[in-house]
């Protein structure tokens, strides 16, 4: 039974552009799977996809075995949950945002998971009483996964997280994460501008471009690239490295 | 007042009209029919509620009372374009009101039931009912767009629609009920309302009149809270899909 698995999936957005058409890939074990593609080729809108936050225009969705049309869109989040590039702080203190899943699922918040996932992700020194919005960007996204990690989902959705964090922070978020995949309690699915944590976090790549899906292992990717494109945009990341850019 | 004095208060769209063509607003063609309108539709309920009056016959208010609220929810709905079946819901909202105020009003025989009351407080009450269920869906409409990050991260983390969009709803009742409660705060000071103002004028004691303004202010609080609270409950799903995603209105 696979963990998550799509196929034939379709995505035409307003205006009447397709990002991709008929693709499909499967997660059979707990593993971690970096998601890369040019931009604006629907790497975000198909992490939306299987967090059901937006509909696809055509193809399937399944998470442990089962179709999304047989969960109900509830359950299928808190078992894979999306944790936003853009991370919003609900109203309140840091203390009311960790404790956001206790309350929605009426389940007991444990305080000292909380605190340690806070430590792990470098945010012990953080005042829980504070109002949430005054966290400087990187905060919010660090309190935005700890939010998500309490909920305790089988698979996360991660859109760029470590986009405001620095070498620090991103390296400490990166091994909390790692180490949770490495203890068979998550499958990671990481949509990453940043080919070298894409090679230090995954094990497999997807890689998105022209309307479909490569899938392969991240060794191989970045050692015999799967497809034209993707050998063009290796050697186009490659040389904005170079030339000090860092990305696209 | 005699047919000679009603007519000379087109004077006052005279004005208007002369103040529109010399400031070049551009409004004489909405005045002139808005006039015409005002004059036929207020002229022809005057004739129905004389007819009503006179017959007194309790049968014909629930049609009189049932068109009072087709027009207001349809009118109401005009603000929930793009979303589907809020009109009905509307029309329920509204109509539940209506039926809460007036089963007070005559259960506790604080009114007469004759049509002179409960139509003329009914048509107060479901006028109320609707600019309420109007300021709920503005507001709604536009909370919802400002708000998206915040119920997608709720949805994300598996809210129900309910839980994610009710911050939303909170501030939009709340939005829809203060020009109510700042009325309340204010009548009798800044604005002597119309229908005190009017039976004053046509002759009864001020002190009369006041108590029947008491009455229709107090109403009106509750008309809102129950319109506002009652349409927030019966059409909070429509701003999302069968799949428990949030809708982008116009963009569908």
């Amino acid at each position: 039974m696979s963990i998550l698995a799509f196929t034939d999936l379709t995505k035409t957005v307003a205006g009447g552009r397709t990002l991709f058409t008929r693709i499909t890939a499967s997660v059979e074990e707990p593993e971690s799977v970096a998601l890369i593609a040019p931009s604006g080729q629907g790497k975000s809108t198909l992490l939306r996809l299987l967090a059901l936050l937006d509909a696809p225009t055509a193809g399937e969705l399944r998470l442990e075995g089962k179709a999304a049309s047989g969960w109900q869109p509830q359950s299928w989040r808190r078992r894979a949950a999306y944790v936003a590039q853009q991370s919003v702080m609900l109203p309140g203190s840091v203390a009311h945002n960790l404790s956001t899943c206790s309350r929605l699922h009426d389940t007991p918040f444990d305080r000292e998971l909380a605190a340690r996932l806070m430590e792990a992700v470098s945010l012990s020194s953080t005042d829980w009483e504070k109002n949430a919005d005054e966290l400087s960007g990187g905060e919010k996204q660090r309190v935005s996964l700890v939010r998500s990690l309490l909920g305790e989902p089988a698979v996360l959705l991660l859109d760029e997280i470590t986009a405001s964090l620095d070498q620090h922070c991103k390296l400490a978020v990166e091994k909390l994460l790692t180490e949770m995949q490495a203890a068979a309690k998550a499958t990671l699915i990481w949509v990453s501008h940043d080919l070298e944590q894409a090679r230090r976090v995954s094990s497999r790549v997807w890689f998105l471009a022209d309307g479909s899906l490569a899938d392969c292992g991240t060794e191989d990717f970045f050692r015999r690239p799967p497809s034209l494109a993707a050998e063009r945009f290796l050697s186009r990341q490659g040389r904005n490295e170079d030339a000090g850019e860092g990305g696209p | 007042m005699t047919p000679t004095a009603l007519a000379f208060t087109l004077l006052f769209v005279a004005i208007t009209v002369l103040l529109s063509m010399r400031q070049r607003l551009g409004l004489e063609r909405d005045l002139i029919i808005g006039t015409i309108r005002a004059a036929v539709q207020l002229l022809a309920i005057g004739l129905v509620l004389q007819y009503m009056f006179r017959t007194r016959h309790p049968a014909l208010l629930l049609p009189v009372v049932a068109v009072m609220i087709a027009v207001a929810s349809w009118h109401a709905a005009r603000r929930g374009k793009g979303l589907r079946g809020i009109g009905i819901r509307i029309a329920v909202a509204i109509t539940a009101t209506e039926a809460l105020i007036m089963l007070l009003l005559l259960g506790l025989r604080i009114i007469e039931n004759t049509p002179q009351y409960v139509i003329s407080i009914s048509g107060m009450t479901i006028g109320n009912a609707m600019v309420v269920a109007g300021l709920f869906l503005n507001h709604m409409k536009r909370d919802v767009e400002s708000s998206r990050g915040e119920i997608e991260t709720l949805l994300a983390l598996g809210a129900s629609a309910r839980q994610s969009i009710q911050l939303s709803l909170k501030r939009a009742v709340k939005a829809s009920m203060i020009p109510t409660i700042d009325g309340m705060k204010t009548v009798g000071i800044v604005q002597l309302p119309g229908m005190m103002t009017g039976m004053i004028i046509a002759g009864a004691d001020p002190l009369q009149a006041v108590r029947y303004q008491i009455l229709i202010v107090f109403a009106f609080t509750s008309s809102a809270a129950v319109t506002s609270i009652l349409l927030s409950l019966l059409s909070y799903k429509l701003w999302f899909t069968k799949e428990m995603q949030l809708r982008r209105l116009g963009k569908e």
